[in-house]
C-alpha cells in the first residue's frame, strides 16, 4: 500500500496544510524560538546538503532551498521540537530536479535527527544526542560532543574533535575519527576502511571492525589501554611492538584456532581497545 | 449478571451493542464503567494508529536482545529451530514488508546467538539458512518492484548490496572449511544482518521514489 499511496498522500498533505512555514519559492528561511534543549528532525528524501551550526541564540533558524517546485519543503514547530520534511511532489522528476538543501543554525544544545539519501550531512559546533543516517552522502562532524550514532550504507564519517559516544556502522563507508575526546566508539564497515588518530580515554571502550577494509589506530605514547587485535584472512600490521607489553592484568588471550590475534598492553591498560578485521589489516602505529 | 459475566460479553462480542442484561449491570456497576470507558478509549485511540507502522528492522534486533538481557527471552536456541513452522504459518503475512523486516532480524538474531552457543556444524548451517531463505524472499519481492533508476541512491543501494552479497559469499566459503571459527561466524552474522537492513531500505525507497 505504502508504495503507492504514500507520495500521493504526502503531496495531499502538503497542499492541504498550506500555509506561512511552506517553502513558496526556491528559497525559504523559518526563525523560531525556543526554550531550553531544541530537538532538530530532517527527514528528506531527496538529495542535497544539511550544514548545521550553533549559536548562542535560544532560535533555530532554518534556510533551506529546492532545486525546483516537484519537490516540497515543509517546515514545522512543535514546541522545542522543529521538523523539517522535504518530499517528493512529482516522482517522475529528473534526480536534478529533487535536491534540497538546508542550512540549520541551532543552540549550542540540541539534540539532532537528520535523515538524507545523497549529499553531506555537516554538523559543527552542537552539543547533544544526535542521530544521522544517509544513503550515499558523506556525513563530516567537528566539534560535536553526545551520543552520536551515524548510519550509512555507502557514505563516509569523518569526526574531528568529537566527544561522547560514537556508533558508526555502514557497509561501504569508512570511517575517520581524528583528534577524538570520545570515551565509547563503536564503529563497524563491512568494506570501508576505518581510521583512528588519538587519544583513548582512560576509561573507555573502543571497538572497530571491518570486514574487508583496513583499521588503523594511531595512539600517543601517553595512553593506556589493553589491545585486542584479530583477523581471520587478513593480516596484523604492528608498528608500534616498542610500546606494546604483554597484557598487564593477568588475563591469557588466546586468538582463535582459526584467527591471527595480537594482544598487549600501553601503559597501564585503562581502556579496551578491540579491533578486528576479516580479511583487511590491522595497522598499529604510535603517533610522533 | 455479574462483573464477570459482562467481561465475558466484552470479551466474546465488543463494546456494542451490549446485551440489555449488561447495560442493567453497567448502569450500577462503577467498576464495569470503568472498564467500558478504558476499552472504549483504546479502541478510539487504536484508530488514530497510522495503518502501516513500519519499525526498522534494527529496532526489532535491540528489543529482542534487551528481552534477552532481561531473561524474557531464555533459549534462543529453541526460537531457531522452532523458526520453520513458525514461518510457514505465517507465510502470507510474511508478504508484508515490516513485518518480514522484523521477521528477519529476529532469524537473524536467533541464528547468530544459536551458532555462537551450538557449534555443531550442521546445526549452524541450518540457522544461517533459515535467514538466507528470509532475504531471497525479500530479494525476490524486490525484484518485482521498480528500482531500476540510475540515480545516485538507487545505484548505492545496488553496489552496496553486492559488495555484502560478496561478502556473505566469501564467509560462507571460509565457514564450509572452518566452522568454527567465531570470527568469521560473527562477521557473517552483521553481513546478513546489513543485508536485511538494505533490502529493507531498498523496499523503501521503491515504495516512496521511482
Amino acid at each position: 500500500m505504502g508504495r503507492h499511496v504514500l507520495p500521493v498522500l504526502g503531496a495531499a498533505i502538503f497542499l492541504c496544510s498550506a500555509g506561512p512555514a511552506k517553502a513558496t519559492g526556491q528559497r525559504v528561511e523559518r526563525q523560531f524560538t525556543v526554550q531550553g534543549r531544541p530537538v532538530v528532525m530532517i527527514q528528506a528524501v531527496t538529495s542535497g546538503r544539511i550544514e548545521v551550526k550553533s549559536s548562542k541564540n535560544p532560535q533555530v533558524i532554518v534556510s533551506a532551498s529546492r532545486a525546483s517546485d516537484k519537490i516540497a519543503i515543509d517546515i514545522e514547530q512543535a514546541g522545542d521540537r522543529i521538523d523539517v520534511t522535504a518530499i517528493i511532489l512529482d516522482p517522475s522528476a529528473q534526480p536534478s530536479e529533487l535536491e534540497s538543501n538546508f542550512l540549520i543554525t541551532v543552540p549550542e544544545e540540541t539534540e539532532l535527527q537528520l535523515r538524507t539519501q545523497t549529499g553531506l550531512i555537516y554538523v559543527e559546533q552542537v552539543m547533544g544526542d544526535m542521530t544521522l543516517q544517509s544513503v550515499a552522502g558523506d556525513v563530516h562532524l567537528k566539534e560535536v560532543s553526545g551520543y552520536i550514532v551515524v548510519r550509512t550504507t555507502g557514505g563516509s564519517l569523518v569526526c574531528t574533535q568529537c566527544a561522547g559516544k560514537l556508533e558508526f556502522r555502514s557497509v561501504s563507508g569508512g570511517a575517520q575519527i581524528l583528534q577524538p575526546g570520545l570515551t565509547n566508539v563503536s564503529l563497524f564497515s563491512t568494506s570501508g576502511n576505518i581510521l583512528y588518530d588519538g587519544d583513548f580515554i582512560r576509561t573507555g571502550i573502543y571497538t572497530m571492525q571491518s570486514g574487508k577494509g583496513t583499521v588503523e589506530v594511531h595512539f600517543s605514547g601517553t595512553d593506556s589501554f589493553d589491545l585486542n587485535a584479530q583477523t581471520t584472512m587478513g593480516t596484523v600490521d604492528n608498528q608500534a611492538s616498542a610500546y606494546l607489553k604483554p597484557d598487564s592484568h593477568g588475563m591469557k588471550h588466546l586468538a582463535g584456532k582459526f584467527s591471527k590475534g595480537l594482544f598487549g598492553t600501553v601503559g597501564q591498560g585503562l581502556a579496551k581497545v578491540e579491533l578486528s578485521s576479516y580479511s583487511g589489516t590491522i595497522r598499529i602505529l604510535k603517533r610522533n | 449478571m455479574q462483573c464477570r459475566d459482562v467481561e465475558i460479553v466484552l470479551e466474546q462480542e465488543g463494546l456494542a451493542p451490549l446485551p440489555d442484561a449488561a447495560k442493567a449491570h453497567l448502569a450500577e456497576c462503577s467498576s464495569c464503567q470503568g472498564l467500558v470507558a478504558d476499552l472504549t478509549n483504546i479502541v478510539a485511540t487504536a484508530h488514530l494508529l497510522p495503518a502501516e507502522a513500519e519499525p526498522p528492522p534494527h529496532v526489532w534486533i535491540s528489543l529482542r536482545a534487551q528481552l534477552e538481557a532481561e531473561g524474557i527471552i531464555k533459549t534462543p536456541a529453541e526460537i531457531a529451530r522452532a523458526s520453520a513452522p513458525w514461518w510457514q504459518s505465517f507465510a502470507a503475512a510474511f508478504r508484508a514488508r515490516a513485518f518480514a523486516a522484523a521477521a528477519v532480524g529476529l532469524l537473524i538474531v536467533a541464528a547468530a546467538a544459536y551458532q555462537l552457543q551450538k557449534p555443531a556444524p550442521m546445526v549452524q548451517r541450518d540457522a544461517f539458512a533459515d535467514t538466507a531463505m528470509a532475504l531471497n524472499e525479500q530479494e525476490q519481492d524486490l525484484s518485482n518492484m521498480r528500482l531500476a533508476s540510475t540515480s545516485a541512491v538507487d545505484s548505492s543501494f545496488r553496489q552496496n548490496l553486492q559488495t555484502v552479497d560478496e561478502f556473505i559469499s566469501e564467509c560462507e566459503r571460509h565457514l564450509k572449511e572452518d566452522p568454527q571459527d567465531d570470527l568469521a561466524r560473527e562477521y557473517l552474522s552483521r553481513a546478513y544482518q546489513q543485508k536485511a537492513e538494505l533490502l529493507s531500505a531498498m523496499m523503501d525507497r521503491g515504495g516512496s521514489v521511482n
